[in-house]
């Protein structure tokens, strides 16, 4: 017995010795083969060519294998939400456009100065000549005291109802539902006037009065403002205009009841009171 | 409180600025003077217990002419087509310019009002009803006053 498992010890030795040899190399496969799973460089290094091959038959095929399923997803995503897509677009636009054009008046008033400053010499008869002739810092600020903007009036109103969704007023005034719609008519009859594709009326100017118009695309905002505006407080406008619409309108207001107008004017109320009307300050 | 627009649209001196001013301050005048572009006034009136604000947007002469600027019937839940009983020329065109404004508001509550009715008999009346390719809603006179309430009411109750 004793010899017997002896035997079978050597013999499960020697097979272990053989198992070592024979299967030595692949043991080492296989550690290299973790070595290679758990480093990350070397996995991409390995994985990465199929995938760029994968990639760039996909790359080349993809028009026919998925075009028309993307296109139809695109088609039936954009119709769906094309009013919620021209709400987000609008203002941003807007804004764009808007900074654009005044970063050129910026650039052209710059260029002016530029010019001025190289024509004329600052002393003298010639530095007085050229206020005259141009204006400068020291007296626009002195008029520009005695004639501060002030907002009187702000209205919120659907773009071709004419309906009024909000307003602000400094003073009471006449029926606001009725500039509110005189107001759209004039501006629709403006635009259609001139009929500039996509061109809208953006002042009115009556009196001492001046009406700034924010178009956007369910409503607009006009502003009525007393006083000088410089181009700075019409941009400084703009962007108040332009956070109270992003901030405080809902976009989907269809139906106008006594609730939207009275929302809406609580906000413009606390809005342009809280922020100081004078839009110098 | 919920406000509506709505239009009155129709042939020169078929008397919508009269319906207007009847509607609005209860008055008449024999003088015509004509409309320049467009004139916006409110009335409120109560309809099934609700407060109904009408911006009522009175459109000078024809309706699909080019003058008349589209965006002034745009966003309008009402439209009000007037036609004279008098008249013929004023309702010659009368499928054609429903099936235009109809194109614009396909939402808009429509009512077609032959007006001058105290200047006809209802005899005429009938025979115009078969005369007239499209049925009409109602015959007022912004000179009496008569059905000129009703009108705006009836409009009022489907426009809510
Ligand atoms: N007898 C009578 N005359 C009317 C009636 N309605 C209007 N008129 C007269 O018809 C003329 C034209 O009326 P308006 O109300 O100015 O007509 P309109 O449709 O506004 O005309 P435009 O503004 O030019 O498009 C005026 O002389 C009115 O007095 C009515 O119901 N009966
Ligand atoms: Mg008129």
């Amino acid at each position: 017995m004793k010899a017997e498992s002896k035997k079978s010890l050597e013999d499960r030795m020697l097979l272990e010795k053989l198992r070592e040899i024979l299967l030595e190399r692949d043991r080492e496969e296989l550690q290299e083969v973790k070595r290679l799973l758990n480093d990350p460089v070397e996995v991409s290094k390995r994985v990465s060519p199929i995938f760029d091959e994968k990639l760039r038959y996909l790359k080349d095929n993809f028009p026919r294998e998925f075009g028309t399923m993307v296109d139809e997803t695109i088609d039936k995503r954009l119709k769906s939400s094309q009013e919620e897509l021209l709400n987000i677009i609008y203002p941003v636009l807007g804004q764009m456009i808007r900074k654009f054009v005044s970063q050129q008046f910026q650039m052209l008033k710059d260029s002016i100065d530029y010019q001025v400053k190289n024509t004329f010499s600052s002393r003298g008869i010639l530095g007085r000549f050229r206020a005259k002739l141009f204006g400068v810092k020291d007296s626009d600020l002195m008029l520009g005291e005695l004639d501060a903007p002030i907002v009187q009036e702000v209205y919120v109103i659907q773009r071709y109802s004419g309906l009024l969704m909000g307003s602000y007023s400094k003073t009471e005034t006449i029926d606001q539902d009725l500039i509110a719609g005189m107001l759209t008519a004039i501006k629709s009859f403006v635009e259609d006037a001139f009929q500039k594709e996509r061109e809208e009326l953006e002042m009115i100017q009556y009196g001492s009065f001046k009406i700034i118009i924010q178009n956007y695309y369910k409503y607009y905002i006009a502003v009525a403002i007393s006083g000088s505006l410089k181009e700075r407080d019409r941009d400084e406008l703009s962007e108040k205009i332009l956070t109270f619409a992003q901030n405080k309108l809902k976009k989907d207001i269809e139906f106008i009841t006594g609730e939207v107008v009275e929302s809406i004017s609580t906000e413009l109320k606390a809005f342009f009171e809280e922020d100081g009307t004078n839009l110098s300050n | 409180m919920i406000s509506k627009k709505v239009i009155l649209t129709g042939s020169f001196g078929v008397g919508k600025t009269s319906l207007f001013n009847q509607f609005v301050y209860n008055r008449f005048s024999d003088k015509y003077l004509t409309t320049i572009g467009v004139k916006v006034n409110k009335k409120v009136i109560e309809v099934k217990g609700e407060e109904l604000s009408i911006l009522l947007w009175d459109i000078a002469g024809e309706v699909s002419q080019d003058k008349v600027p589209v965006s002034y019937f745009l966003g309008a839940s009402g439209v009000i087509y007037v036609f004279d009983l008098t008249r013929p020329t004023t309702f010659k065109n009368i499928e054609r310019d429903i099936e235009y404004l109809k194109g614009l508001l396909p939402n808009g509550v429509t009512k077609i009002v032959g007006n001058k009715c105290d200047l006809v008999t209802p005899e005429q009346i009938t025979e115009l009803r078969k005369e007239i390719e499209i049925p009409f809603d109602i015959t007022t006179s912004a000179k009496t006053g008569e059905n000129v309430n009703e009108l705006f009411l009836k409009l009022g109750e489907e426009l809510i």
